[in-house]
């Protein structure tokens, strides 16, 4: 039976492209892990015409862990996955009588898995250019609570290749950079596939313990996933979602190898998907 | 000090990722209605007016209502709303409740002729998009036997882009509460019915199309 999600598959796509590393290769034997909670609540998204509309509350909280570890000078392992996974939808009640209309809900479960390998072609360049090879796991849960629409991933298979480039450079005192990529995510289960693309912006403050980025990411749907008219189960959602979001991080490292780091992310434009920030906080380990 | 403030923001997170309450505008003029349809009683003939009240969130409540005519020479109605063709000529007949001190009523002139005229209810209404989803079109409603049939016409046309896309007959515009559920949406486009049993014309207010996995009202047609 085919189960196509709605819109928070799409949110997850927000975690992982904010965690991405770069074109830069981790280098043998260094790693960076970090151990983050994300999360973002909204009552309203953007609907297949890109205005928004309201809906019911619903919230969705990652406990996440990404890792970048470096197999060879050329070659980085990454894996990021929500190790808990928890989305709610708040009740519904009646003003006028104080009853529930309809009860809330919440599922908690392991969420969904990327595996992925990068490749630097040219790792000492002063434009590094590297590609990744990103596997999406569905190892969340899908089609949980009463109507089927609670999940903590999104029920399908996909695999990401990724260009990423960029170049370090400074900035007046700043050590800073610049960094961007293109990518097709190809889907499963009736999913449209994406074309991804997104630029960063950094800069390193305070003898560079403090680093700064603005990010814009963005998802264009090829509009060929399956639709309420195309599927006959019970239990889909809509599918065909694209956005262009803005990001802001900042990772200040506390000690020489470990830091924490907090950033917001919000949809500025999008169809058929939550219209409301997402938040993270990590702790994260940087052995160079 | 810094334990606690970790402390202190993973209490707020957790706390803040509990279900909590959404409310929604309920809140509706209460009414009362004559819900038989006639045109006309047969001199001598009996016939039973039925009245529906609805509350202030559309729910229906049995209350005790009192019945009139305008003209009791015309037509005798009692107290339980039986009334008799007394004489030819016509009649308004009123049915009235008193709510706190609100006044609710509702009337329909009848005439007395040589036989009784039952009308055939049936409703044309638009369906109208009450979101940004695309839904239109024009549709009737009509009597078959021991229900009615909902006639979506040619013009119909809904977005295909939401999940658990289903239609309600209601008598509050903004909830489903009390609403009867007629089906999951599967045509998008085009001309379809649905029959829906143990149902009178009069019996709802409105048709409301609903995203039930998402609790997003996407339009109506008021029936009435």
């Amino acid at each position: 039976m085919k189960k196509i999600i709605f819109s928070i598959a799409i949110l997850f796509a927000f975690n992982v492209t904010l965690q991405a590393g770069g074109p830069w290769a981790k280098g043998k034997g260094k790693a960076y892990i970090k151990l983050s909670e994300w999360w973002t609540v909204f009552d309203q998204h953007y609907t297949d015409v890109g205005l928004l509309d309201p809906n019911v509350t619903t919230g969705i909280y990652n406990t996440a862990l990404y890792l970048e570890y470096g197999l060879t000078d050329k070659v980085t392992t990454i894996i990021n996955g929500a190790l808990f996974s928890r989305n709610y939808m708040n009740n519904v009640k009646s003003r006028t009588t104080q009853e529930n209309i309809i009860d809330g809900e919440a599922l908690n479960s392991i969420g969904d898995i990327d595996l992925g390998v990068k490749y630097s072609f040219n790792k000492n360049s002063k434009v590094p250019i590297s590609l990744s090879v990103i596997l999406g796991l569905p190892t969340g849960t899908i089609g949980g609570g009463t109507q089927g629409n609670l999940q903590t991933g999104d029920g399908e298979f996909n695999q990401l290749v990724q260009l990423d480039f960029g170049s370090g450079f400074q900035l007046g005192q700043s050590a800073s950079y610049f960094s961007g990529y293109v990518g097709v995510n190809n889907r499963t289960q009736g999913y449209s596939e994406e074309f991804r693309y997104g630029i960063e912006f950094g800069l390193g403050l305070i003898q560079n313990k403090l680093w700064v980025s603005g990010k814009l990411n963005a998802v264009e749907s090829f509009k060929n996933g399956d639709t309420a008219e195309t599927v006959t189960s019970t239990s889909i959602f809509a599918n065909n979602s694209e956005f262009v979001s803005l990001a802001l991080e900042a990772s200040y490292y506390v000690t020489k190898n470990i830091g924490i780091s907090a950033s917001v992310a919000s949809a500025v434009r999008g169809e058929i998907i939550a219209a409301a920030p997402a938040y993270s906080i990590g702790l994260f380990m940087d052995i160079k | 000090m810094k334990s606690k403030v970790l402390f202190l923001s993973l209490s707020v997170l957790f706390l803040s990722s509990c279900i909590k309450d959404d409310f929604i505008d309920d809140m509706i003029d209460s009414e009362i209605t004559i819900i038989t349809a006639i045109d006309t009683i047969g001199i001598d003939s009996e016939f039973q007016f039925q009245s529906r009240y609805l509350n202030n969130i559309g729910q229906e409540e049995k209350v005790i209502a009192e019945w009139s005519s305008s003209d009791e020479e015309v037509i005798a109605i009692d107290s339980n709303g039986l009334a008799k063709g007394l004489s030819i000529g016509s009649s308004i007949i009123k049915v009235t409740y008193e709510e706190e001190d609100t006044l609710l009523q509702d009337s329909l002139l009848v005439q007395v002729g040589a036989e009784t005229v039952i009308v055939e209810q049936t409703v044309n209404s638009t369906i109208v998009t009450t979101s940004s989803y695309l839904l239109e079109g024009t549709m009737e409603i009509r009597e078959i036997d021991q229900g009615i049939e909902l006639n979506i016409l040619d013009d119909y046309k809904a977005s295909t882009a939401l999940p658990g896309f289903y239609l309600y007959l209601s008598n509050n515009r903004n909830s489903i509460a009390n609403a009867l559920e007629v089906s999951k949406i599967t045509v998008f486009s085009g001309a379809h019915s649905y029959t829906v049993p143990n149902v009178a014309v009069g019996d709802y207010n409105f048709l409301v199309y609903y995203c039930k996995p998402f609790n997003i009202k996407v339009g109506e047609a008021v029936l009435n």
